[in-house]
């Protein structure tokens, strides 16, 4: 009711541009102390991901241009084959000393290599400092690579008395460490052999400033980057450019400390009693597996510790502890056997982290079967029977 | 054999209150199979690690130091002096700086070796050694031989710590000890700038940047690279399982089979 009266005259005389022979007006000034006016063309060309076959749009985005575009999974002409990045003098060098557990990069060895990468900045090479060949270094982002010597077996101190002879012949800037059991280990050996502080459990990097949480939890330490760190696990996403060469750097062997090691053994799982979530090998019944005494053989028979899906354990049929999915436990298998599981989301939650994927299911279109790499769409039960008499045939065969 | 167990001014992980963290629980129990162990704890205040007395130690030696002041040279003054063959420590601290460096400084100034994450101890065959038992990921283990001394560091696998007892409480005793630290060379400390923490989200592996909720809720469940899937449509039984033990040894999960190498 007491909204102020418009003046359209005066408002007009105000927007009026002066000067000009022709009266001429800016009638957008109006709104100039405002909100300001909101384009949708401009934001949706912001919004639209980038080489999708039909349109898409990003609604995440707002208003801003996407730094960068999504790479495009259903492209189907593949990309031209990236060119190896070769970096001839490295202004200093980053190192990284991966786990390497088995021979192969895990997914946080990959992602130390995604923090060296922010270290180094463009002029910096990135090291990594391996203790057997690896073949994957250069894709994941080393420009160089350096075989640390040392003596076979377990001899931790050795390794550390090498990395930290090396960070002084190579004057490495940064070490980046896994915050792993044996990186952790390791990371802190070499902090007290070579005197440095270290800044551990690391959570965020950047070129200017690392973070890592302090306390329990409760306060977040920032500081420039050290020169000894440990990076907690995905919390920083893996160098995902161009290969780099990995050229390998000649090193001189150190001599190995003494060690008060006197043996050292390594006792493989007993997949029977290890717990679920540590398990390298689960095999797990669901619903489409009747025969309760032939799964928990085959589970003996491939050494592997037995897991259900949750139908299983609600009935009694499997103990809770077996239960794999997002209210049982969620699995750190390499490899996961899936006889007669649907595959419902809250159970693949539990698998999403196991590198390979085997099922056994009659119905060719289950989640589980989609989500396997290899497939198998036949009966449960006579399919655990064949699984046995394989096995059983082949150690006939050699005896 | 003499043990010393390593006490720690803790939090609960949950309510942030003042206690004895569990894996320093878990070592006293190991101590226990080991020899006498005394605790000992460096810092402004024993009564936070009094609950240690009740978990199966009969004496603290509490050495004050100011808070926030470096443990390790007060720690090693005392370990020194005290020569026992066995330290045991909890992996990390939890409500201090967190750094897990404690353990190792204090092998470095003793001269002893660490052996991280032990879930058993005992002694050795002959004297002067002591074999243990360290967790590996993937349920593995290892059986290390180690000459004394050797500062071990417990893993959360280790049995149970043993229940409270008040009786055993009451008769606890701490001792205070007054060391003059000698002025080591402090590792040069890190200059940094602390506030409250802000739990950010973890990096979701393999989802694309920009995706659809599909794409991301598939990055969840981990589908996504299993498009070109060996699929076999109602196979021979036998036929499965040989694909099936062939695909297991590919991956490296099953064993050969015996006499093929
Ligand atoms: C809040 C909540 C949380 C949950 N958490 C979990 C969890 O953590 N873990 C979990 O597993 N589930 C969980 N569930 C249950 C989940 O939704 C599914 O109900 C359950 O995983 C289905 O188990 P299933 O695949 O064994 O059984 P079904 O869905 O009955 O599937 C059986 C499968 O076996 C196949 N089959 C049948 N007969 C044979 C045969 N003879 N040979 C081979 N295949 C055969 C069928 O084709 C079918 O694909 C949860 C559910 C809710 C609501």
């Amino acid at each position: 009711m007491t909204r102020a009266r418009r003046d359209p005259r005066a408002e007009r005389a105000a927007a009026a541009l002066p000067g000009a022979a022709r009266a001429r007006f800016d009638l957008f000034a109006r709104c100039a102390g405002g909100r300001p006016r909101r384009d949708p063309r401009m934001e949706a060309a912001a919004q639209r991901v980038d080489g999708a076959a039909r349109l898409r749009l990003d609604r995440a985005q707002t208003g801003r241009p996407a730094a960068a575009p999504a790479p495009s999974r259903a492209e189907p002409a593949a990309p031209p084959a990236p060119k190896t990045i070769v970096m001839a003098a490295p202004a200093f060098l980053v190192a990284v000393v991966p786990d390497l557990a088995a021979g192969r990069l895990s997914p946080h060895d990959r992602q130390l290599f995604g923090a060296a990468r922010t270290l180094a900045g463009a002029d910096g090479g990135v090291i990594a400092l391996a203790g057997a060949e690896g073949a994957e270094l250069g894709p994941a982002g080393a420009d160089r690579t350096a075989r640390l010597a040392g003596p076979e077996g377990y001899a931790p101190d050795a390794r550390a008395a090498a990395i930290a002879s090396t960070m002084a012949a190579l004057n490495l800037r940064h070490v980046i460490f896994p915050e792993t059991p044996d990186g952790g280990d390791l990371a802190r050996r070499v902090a007290v052999l070579a005197g440095e502080p270290l800044f551990a459990d690391v959570e965020m990097v950047s070129a200017a400033a690392l973070m890592r949480p302090a306390q329990g939890r409760r306060v977040e330490q920032r500081a420039a980057p050290a020169r000894l760190i440990t990076l907690a696990a995905d919390a920083v996403a893996p160098y995902a450019g161009a290969p780099r060469e990995a050229r390998d750097e000649p090193l001189e062997p150190s001599a190995a400390p003494a060690s008060a090691i006197l043996a050292a053994e390594r006792i493989p799982a007993d997949p029977a009693r290890t717990p679920l979530a540590l398990a390298d090998f689960v095999v797990s019944a669901g619903n489409g597996v009747t025969d309760l005494e032939t799964f928990r053989a085959v589970a003996a028979a491939l050494g592997g510790t037995p897991g259900a899906s949750r139908v299983l354990c609600d009935a009694g049929l499997m103990p809770r502890e077996a239960q794999v999915g997002a209210s049982g436990t969620v699995l750190s298998a390499t490899c996961y056997l899936a006889l007669g599981i649907a595959g419902a989301p809250q159970h693949l939650q539990g698998v999403a982290g196991c590198e390979h994927v085997v099922a056994v299911n009659t119905d060719l279109h289950a989640a589980m079967i989609e989500r396997a790499g290899l497939a198998i769409v036949q009966d449960a039960q006579v399919v655990m029977p064949a699984l046995i008499e394989e096995l059983a045939r082949e150690r006939g065969a050699f005896a | 054999m003499k043990v010393a167990v390593l006490l720690s001014a803790g939090r609960h992980p949950v309510s942030g209150r003042g206690a004895l963290p569990r894996l320093e629980a878990q070592a006293i129990r190991l101590a226990a199979a080991l020899g006498s162990a005394r605790g000992l704890h460096a810092g402004p205040d024993a009564d936070v690690v009094a609950e240690a007395l009740g978990r199966g130690l009969s004496q603290i030696d509490h050495v004050a130091l100011a808070a926030g002041a470096d443990p390790v040279p007060a720690l090693a003054a005392v370990l020194r002096a005290a020569a026992p063959d066995v330290v045991l420590a909890g992996r990390r601290g939890q409500g201090g700086d967190d750094t897990g460096l404690v353990p190792y400084a204090l092998a470095r100034a003793l001269g002893a070796t660490v052996i991280p994450d032990v879930v058993a101890a005992r002694p050795g065959s002959e004297p002067g050694v002591i074999e243990v038992e360290q967790a590996l990921p993937k349920g593995a283990a290892r059986r290390v031989v180690a000459r004394l001394p050797v500062v071990l560091t417990v893993h959360p696998a280790a049995p149970e710590p043993s229940a409270f007892a008040f009786g055993q409480a009451r008769r606890g005793r701490i001792e205070r000890l007054d060391v003059a630290a000698p002025a080591e060379p402090a590792a040069a400390a890190i200059a940094v700038a602390e506030k409250s923490y802000r739990p950010r989200p973890k990096m979701m592996r393999g989802a694309p940047a920009g995706g659809s909720a599909a794409d991301r809720l598939k990055a969840a469940t981990g589908g996504g690279e299993a498009a070109q899937a060996n699929v076999m449509v109602s196979p021979e039984p036998r036929e499965a399982a040989r694909a099936i033990l062939a695909y297991l040894r590919q991956i490296g999960v099953l064993a050969p089979p015996p006499g093929a190498g």
